[in-house]
């Protein structure tokens, strides 16, 4: 079956579900229109958005439920298992991967009516939110109180606290500040029976293991947060913006990786490649461009800074000043390459993996070489963007102009996978699997970790009613 | 309004590939949590209009009457000036062509037909000399306490001015919004006459709604005003820049509502600020402010033609204002003033003309 036509695939109208749902939220909160069905019917999973482009509806959900409580949620679950409708649950709809494509007409649960602050503890850190707030409207409550949580994704603007708890989102601003896992302490969770869970927030916890962690990366499958507790910090008084230029891939990942030792933590840390390098910052052309953010307090700012730029200059590196970092810091949201080139013709994704730094520069040069080689390349570019003491996520973007879409697109995609694999890498670094990287999940898991996966599925939602077919689903 | 024929599709499939990345900033998306109504949905079903696939037209032109038109969409947009405005308008432009108009703006179209106003039967307000008008909007001509603010700062600062609005001159943005192109010709026509009527060189516009039709959509249908056009921020700024009035100073704490028009399509959100501070209120900002605001909603059936959105919206915005807790809430546009109503909010002209002192 092609992919279009997967998508496309339909069940009947659940009538008695939907119009009891109807009682659970409000006539209002139910809706069949066609209008609505489009909008709920793709998040932005590139290759499904080239497909629209052209008119075709995508996968329809059978209906949009907006609940406008954790305890309306509850119902909509316990009535979707009596009438074994699943259900999609759906945030901003920014995710890369298809995870919030409701197949097979499933039910859409839109949860962007829950977007509101709800409190600020400035003695401990913390601040909670409902699920649904976009982050840029949450990072905007923070922001006006004095402080920031930290998490910038690209997707800033258009995705929400409960889609980056849903895929182990992470954000630019990451080396210092963490990623979602790192910042979320507590959170309230509707399970598939519907069932409410309440994790409390504290920074850790010995009490089993721990079940927050069940949900980050859960993609909707396990349970649907409603709201979450996370870390917040007090906007930094001073920042320190550098940039190096070096001739190489290798010895820029390897002066990251001697910051990073000597314990600085930039929380923006990016090395572009020769040709990234070239699109960013045209006065540096065809070389390998690093830079560097540091904030918080001016003395350890001042600390920090010093400590990167000795080792950067001790290895060669050529500074190109603040420039490069304001360049970027401009332009760090700007996805408007894509549609532009997906209009006339061209096909661009993005593909973000993990390695250890002893993998971290093969692997760079093996992706893009088995990704160029692939019939249709026009570029294959890459970045590495978010970092730790023992490795860093490298981040490719891909264009291609073939004469067949789809076969290109699977094959530059099993190309960057297979290298991945081979360099020890993992298959996701923060866009998670959704519906398209499912196919390479026994590869990255082995068959018994595939198994447990499915397993913790089976038992928390035996009648397979959350977010059918994404993540562990059946392997299309 | 851009002509129809210059509107190509590849803007519009941009915004409709796009990743939705304005739609943090849409009142109506924040207020109802639709993701049908987010500029980035909006553009994809345009998209789907223009190429005939929607069966359900009806339910399309229902969701168009459903965006504020704030222009906040085009004030965040990645592409730099996209701005979906003028997609959505033509898509009401069809709605209106084949009498697809929701009830509530229906209802406006037709008072506007028999009375050239949206309200209904208004007396004509004409009185003043000289070559500087005063336009009493709709809002203000409803509101009454504005105009008569504003006939207190004439008085004080010794200016000769010509206050006109109420009967049936009106600036025709109910129309506009509706789709009604020729309609609103008729009153751009009809401004023009009257202002030329009454010889003016000059005129102040209240609202700053007024101000965006008169000034950037009159010469898309072809009607040139030939007169400076300012806001009333801008005018009252200018007589406490020139010392043509004296105010007596406050302590109190102020919060000022930007409304959307003002910032977004007009730029304006350092002069009333100016003229608060002359005042000696301390401005406390809410969240969303200034780039950042949110539309009021306005009145429903006029920019958003479905009452419950307007509701979800009008209620989100008063809870964003009243947030700061200020002792008092300002906003320079009379629709504002009316719709955030349960603030008790003033008009920024109201706030000076209270504290006029004699010299």
């Amino acid at each position: 079956m092609s992919v279009e036509a997967f998508l496309s695939a339909k069940r009947g109208r659940p009538s008695e579900f939907i119009e009891t749902a109807k009682r659970v939220v409000g006539e209002e909160n139910v809706s069949e229109s066609e209008c609505d069905l489009i909008a709920y019917s793709l998040d932005y999973w590139l290759y499904a958005v080239s497909l629209s482009q052209h008119g075709k509806p995508p996968s329809l959900p059978c209906a949009v439920i907006s609940p406008g409580d954790a305890a309306q949620i509850q119902a909509i679950l316990r009535l979707a298992n009596e009438h074994k409708v699943p259900i999609t649950p759906f945030g901003g709809g920014s995710g890369v991967l298809g995870g919030a494509i409701p197949l097979e007409g499933s039910a859409v649960l839109n949860l962007q009516r829950m977007n509101r602050f709800i409190s600020l503890d400035e003695t401990s850190l913390v601040a909670e939110f409902e699920a649904g707030i976009i982050g840029a409207n949450l990072e905007r409550e923070l922001n006006h109180r004095g402080y920031s949580m930290g998490n910038i994704p690209q997707s800033h603007f258009c995705s929400t606290l409960g889609g980056w708890i849903a895929t182990r989102a992470v954000g630019q601003f990451s080396t210092k500040y963490g990623k979602i896992e790192d910042m979320v302490l507590g959170m309230e969770v509707v399970l598939p029976d519907g069932s409410l869970l309440d994790i409390k927030p504290v920074p850790r916890r010995s009490t089993g293991p721990s079940l927050k962690d069940l949900f980050l990366g859960s993609e909707g499958t396990l349970g649907i947060v409603t709201r979450a507790v996370v870390s917040v910090h007090p906007l930094p008084r001073s920042t320190d913006k550098q940039s190096y230029v070096f001739e190489s891939i290798e010895v820029a990942v390897d002066v990251v990786r001697r910051v990073l030792r000597a314990d600085a933590r930039p929380p923006v840390v990016r090395i572009f490649d020769h040709a990234e390098s070239e699109r960013y910052f045209e006065e540096i052309g065809s070389k390998v461009t690093v830079i560097f953010i540091c904030e918080g307090e001016p003395e350890l700012v001042a600390l920090e800074g010093a400590i990167i730029k000795r080792i950067a200059e001790d290895n060669g590196g050529q500074s190109a000043g603040e420039k490069p970092v304001d360049i970027w810091l401009e332009k760090r949201f700007d996805i408007g390459l894509g549609p532009v080139l997906m209009q006339h013709g061209g096909v661009v994704d993005t593909i973000e993996v993990i390695s250890l730094f002893k993998d971290a520069a093969k692997l760079y040069h093996d992706m893009v070489a088995s990704m160029q080689a692939v019939e249709g390349a026009v570029s294959v570019s890459g970045h590495y963007s978010h970092f730790y003491r023992e490795g860093a996520c490298l981040y490719i973007t891909f264009v291609g102009f073939p004469k067949d879409l789809f076969p290109y697109y699977r094959d530059t995609w099993v190309a960057a996978t297979e290298a991945t694999l081979r360099n020890n890498g993992s298959i996701s670094h923060h866009h998670g699997i959704g519906y398209w990287r499912m196919q390479f999940m026994e590869r990255e898991h082995g068959a018994s970790g595939l198994d447990l996966l499915r397993r913790i599925k089976s038992a928390l939602d035996p009648n397979g009613i959350l977010n059918k077919g994404k993540l562990v689903g059946d392997g299309r | 309004m851009e002509d129809s024929k210059e509107l190509g599709l590849e803007q519009l499939t941009n915004c409709a590939m796009c990743a939705d990345m304005c739609k943090h900033s849409c009142p109506t998306y924040l207020a109802t949590g639709k993701e049908t109504i987010t500029p980035q949905k909006l553009a994809r079903l345009i998209l789907y209009e223009e190429k005939a696939v929607l069966e359900d037209r009806r339910g399309f032109f229902d969701v168009v009457f459903q965006s504020a038109m704030c222009g906040a969409c085009k004030a965040h947009c990645i592409y730099g000036n996209h701005d979906l405005r003028d997609y959505i308008l033509r898509a009401r432009s069809k709605a209106f062509q084949e009498g697809m108009l929701p009830n509530e703006v229906r209802t406006r179209v037709e008072t506007f037909a028999k009375f050239g106003n949206p309200r209904g039967e208004r007396q004509l307000l004409d009185k003043g000399t000289g070559v500087v008008g005063y336009f009493i909007s709709c809002s203000a001509y409803a509101d009454e306490q504005l105009p008569k603010a504003m006939d207190r700062i004439v008085s004080a600062s010794k200016e000769q001015v010509h206050h006109f609005g109420g009967a049936d001159i009106c600036c025709g943005a109910p129309l506009y919004y509706a789709g009604d192109v020729e309609g609103l010709r008729k009153a751009a026509e009809k401004m023009k006459a009257e202002i030329e009527k009454r010889g003016l060189e000059r005129v102040i516009a209240d609202c700053p709604n007024c101000l965006k039709i008169m000034t950037q959509v009159y010469p898309t249908v072809g009607v040139d005003l030939n007169v400076e056009l300012i806001h009333t921020t801008q005018f009252l700024h200018g007589l406490l820049t020139e010392g043509r009035i004296k105010v007596s100073s406050t302590e109190a704490t102020a919060t000022y509502h930007d409304p959307c028009i003002l910032v977004n399509d007009l730029g304006i959100t350092t002069a009333p600020r100016d003229v608060l501070a002359a005042l000696g209120f301390e401005i406390t900002e809410p969240v969303y402010s200034r780039k950042e605001t949110h539309c009021c909603g306005a009145l429903p059936g006029v920019r958003i033609g479905d009452a419950d959105v307007t509701r979800k919206v009008n209620q989100m915005r008063l809870n964003e204002v009243m947030q700061t807790g200020a002792d008092v809430y300002v906003s320079a546009c009379p629709t504002c003033k009316s719709v955030l109503s349960e603030a008790d909010m003033k008009d920024i002209t109201e706030l000076v003309a209270e504290r006029l002192v004699d010299e």
